[in-house]
């Protein structure tokens, strides 16, 4: 993969990891008793941007590369969703879901080498 | 925890499906409409708006997105995301059968290991549901 397709894709994770954060944030905010319609819809708003920008880099990508070959790429993304859930989600993460992340990594990285 | 089609975790299932549909109909609307090598639009992705096939994966992955946000309103993220990543398994496959892109040993073998991982996050996905 060439340097300006490798900086597209970690554009394309980046957004895909910040707006997926963004709207799990938002989906809990609207369950609580006390809501406040414009921080579930800011969220909301923030999350939409996030995925746009990475659908559209996803296109640009996949009209150089193989399906099968791209996709895998995005594996990365597991990882740093999970993390970034700890983070800012204050999500618990055992170890089994750990290992079973990593090992999912591990298969994707599998498949995109071949 | 709601059941049939209401259940968070068919609704994960779902949204899979249509995430896998999703990218083999992109892919073929983008190879249809892909750009010159060097022109200015190249890596912008916009002339892949052109054709039907990325509408119709539009379409999909704006019925997946409905989907991940019901998901999403009741999995924690940590639990769901790495789950939804069984689309790494099905997208390869669904290459294979309906794009004709060939897949190698090595690549089966990835597709064996994420799915093993799969089963690992998944498995105490019994105890959560019980919480819910």
């Amino acid at each position: 993969m060439k340097g300006i397709a490798a900086l597209v894709l970690i554009i394309e994770v980046t957004g895909f990891v910040v707006g997926q954060v963004l709207l799990k944030h938002a989906m809990t905010t609207a369950k609580q008793e006390v809501v406040s319609k414009v921080k579930v819809m800011s969220l909301f708003a923030g999350g939409i941007v996030g995925m746009t920008v990475s659908f559209f880099l996803t296109l640009a990508l996949l009209q150089h590369f193989e399906l099968s070959y791209f996709f895998p790429f995005q594996s990365s993304s597991i990882i740093v969703v999970i993390i970034a859930a700890a983070v800012f989600l204050r999500e618990r993460l055992s170890t089994q879901l750990i290992l079973g992340a990593l090992l999912i990594t591990a298969g994707i990285i599998l498949v995109s080498a071949s | 925890m709601k059941r049939g089609f209401l259940n968070p975790w068919v609704q994960l299932g779902l949204e899979a499906l249509l995430v896998t549909a999703a990218e083999i109909f992109i892919k073929v609307g983008a190879t249809h409409t892909a750009t010159a090598v060097g022109a200015p639009t190249e890596w912008l992705g916009v002339s892949g708006l052109m054709s039907g096939w990325v509408w119709l994966g539009i379409l999909c992955t704006i019925l997946s997105f409905i989907s991940w946000l019901y998901v999403l309103k009741h999995i924690p993220l940590s639990i769901a995301f790495p789950i939804s990543n069984v689309v790494h398994a099905l997208v390869p496959v669904g290459s294979w059968l309906f794009l004709a892109e060939a897949i190698s040993l090595r690549r089966w073998c990835g597709i064996a290991v994420v799915l093993a991982g799969l089963v690992i996050v998944a498995k105490p996905v019994s105890s959560l549901e019980e919480k819910l």
